[in-house]
């Protein structure tokens, strides 16, 4: 038996070179990006493949860093998706609870009007002029206050909640606990599993997103990482950076793959680690869901 | 217990039925210089259809969300089935931790990445082309209106099929194994394992993110756009989300715009219920709603 699946067929032989195949182009361009971004502009100008750094320089990397500006955009990147994540899980878990609560009345009404959010939208600019009616144009709370709850992550975790006993709940309410302490002190620690995974859909997208940040912000101190990379990368923001003086011999091109370097490297270190948990959260999701 | 839903509930009231409201601009005609709207009827979905740009963006979006879904759906099956067939787990693991790693980068960043390699005079293609001897013109594919919308779906499809792939990897994995050891006995070979037993056992998996598929056909994926798009393929990937926020937030006429969003958000309500219904004629108990 352990021959016949370990023994390497012609058939299992072309699945392996056509994954082997996949991984690469999948990984390629990341390595591609870092190699050129750590070697020097001038010998990286011929371009073409790059397995390794071509006379290893961190000039790009120092300029990028040089402008001030790419650390008040990380600044703000991380409070949006700091604070942004924690009331999501906040706000989500409120939602999410009493509606998972059979003896609670009028639930079924609440869930569909929630339910109905995913089906329909306002749309673009119907969201906007609330978001510039409220008075939130140019502020860093437009960020997260209108993407508070996810319908879906909400449902998601109340079908969690439907597998919590309902006995731990009503031991709590028989002892007198109030409902928001036993939320607190008997289900959240009861439902880390579920908690950890919206922690991760609500914090990777806080991180990628920014068509928001693109609608409701035009201060650019108040401008998130993504939309910053993207003057970078796309709109040839580089020629505008003070720093930026193309006889000391550096590339526009090195520039952009240091600007991609930096927001890639950080996140293929914690990805292992942030892959693990998010296939055991998408696991945790598809309970009924 | 409702007042622990309140929070939720004034979220929900302020920044998705009060949009919902806000779809009547669509029915009226705002000015942005006296703020009023008077009630005009049909009369701004009239011009709407009366523009050309409209309908270039409508045929875009159908051409780009088309082309993702065709192309991109059957290929995380087919990979999974591929990953599945693997049986050195390290290189196992190594895939699929590979194809996933994209959908945890940005649109921007993978902006990036396309543009550097895509490059005709130092990118990764252009090199492996002369490499074998192509010694033509090399034409820039981001520049081009016959080649961008295939960039675009291409990107789509590697960034996000690992995320499918992945569900439908867990998916395998939850059956049962007697299956496999029954088929053995019978002499099914590996293909008709697939074929029979791995297929069918992940058909409802399959039908549900079809559904979610379907439903989102109308999103062209305003992030990818947006990210990638240069004012050169303006006419073949203006997609009706970019459309949108052209009129709405650069020309500032709220009205057709919210028009714009109305129509495509309609098609969408159209399409989820229409494939929700037909899933639960071909598969009873399969569907979302």
């Amino acid at each position: 038996m352990t021959k016949y699946l370990t023994r390497m067929t012609p058939s299992r032989i072309l699945i392996y070179a056509l994954l082997s195949f996949v991984a690469i182009v999948t990984i390629y361009p990341f390595w591609h990006v870092i190699m050129h971004s750590l070697s020097d502009s001038q010998a990286a100008l011929g371009g073409g493949v790059f397995l390794y750094p071509r006379q290893p320089s961190l000039l790009g990397y120092r300029l990028l860093f040089a402008s001030g500006r790419v650390f008040v955009a990380y600044g703000n990147t991380i409070f949006v998706t700091g604070v942004g994540t924690l009331l999501n899980l906040m706000m989500t878990t409120l939602a999410a609870w009493p509606l998972s609560m059979r003896r609670l009345r009028g639930r079924r009404a609440v869930a569909l009007l929630i339910y109905a959010t995913m089906l329909f939208q306002g749309g673009i600019i119907p969201t906007y002029l609330v978001v510039n009616r409220v008075g939130l144009l140019d502020n860093r709370w437009a960020l997260i206050l209108p993407v508070l709850i996810n319908p879906f992550n909400m449902f998601v975790m109340r079908n969690f909640f439907y597998s919590v006993p309902d006995s731990l709940e009503e031991s709590a309410r028989i002892d007198g606990a109030g409902p928001l302490r036993t939320l607190i002190a008997i289900i959240v620690p009861v439902s880390t599993p579920v908690i950890a995974a919206l922690a991760m859909f609500y914090g990777i997208y806080h991180w990628n997103a920014y068509i928001h940040a693109v609608l409701y912000i035009s201060d650019a101190g108040k401008q998130v990482l993504q939309v910053y990379l993207r003057s970078m990368i796309m709109v040839s923001g580089v020629g505008q950076l003070a720093e930026f003086d193309a006889t000391a011999g550096l590339t526009e091109e090195s520039v952009k793959t240091a600007t991609i370097g930096a927001a890639v490297i950080p996140v293929l270190f914690i990805y292992p680690w942030l892959q693990r948990y998010y296939v055991k959260g998408l696991l945790v999701g598809s309970v009924k869901g | 217990m409702y007042l622990m839903l309140f929070p939720p509930l004034v979220y929900f009231a302020m920044f998705r039925y009060w949009p919902m409201y806000g779809v009547t601009y669509a029915f009226r005609n705002y000015s942005i210089f006296t703020g009023e709207a008077p009630w005009v009827g049909l009369a701004v979905f009239r011009r709407l259809v009366s523009l050309p740009g409209f309908w270039v963006a409508f045929r875009n979006n159908v051409i780009i969300s088309f082309g993702g879904f065709v192309f991109g759906f059957p290929v995380p099956i087919i990979l999974s089935l591929l990953i599945n067939e693997l049986v050195h787990i390290r290189f196992k693991k190594f895939v699929q931790t590979t194809v996933l790693l994209p959908s945890f980068i940005s649109w921007v960043i993978i902006g990036g990445l396309v543009y550097t390699l895509l490059s005709p005079s130092s990118g990764v293609v252009a090199a492996i082309l002369r490499g074998v001897g192509y010694e033509g013109r090399i034409p820039n594919l981001l520049v081009s209106t016959d080649h961008f919308r295939k960039v675009i779906i291409v990107s789509y499809v590697w960034r996000a099929g690992g995320f499918a792939t992945i569900i439908y990897l867990a998916a395998i994995a939850s059956i049962d194994y007697e299956l496999y050891d029954a088929a053995v006995i019978d002499g099914a070979g590996r293909w008709a394992q697939a074929w029979r037993i791995t297929l069918p056992s992940i058909r409802p998996v399959i039908i549900i993110l079809l559904i979610f598929r379907v439903g989102a056909l109308m999103d062209a994926g305003f992030e990818q756009i947006f990210a990638m798009y240069n004012p050169l393929v303006y006419e073949v990937s203006e997609i009706l989300d970019t459309y949108v926020y052209k009129v709405g937030l650069i020309q500032r006429n709220y009205s057709l715009a919210t028009a714009a969003g109305l129509f495509q958000s309609l098609i969408g309500l159209v399409l989820v219920v229409v494939t929700n219904w037909i899933a639960q004629k071909v598969e009873p108990g399969s569907g979302i709603v």
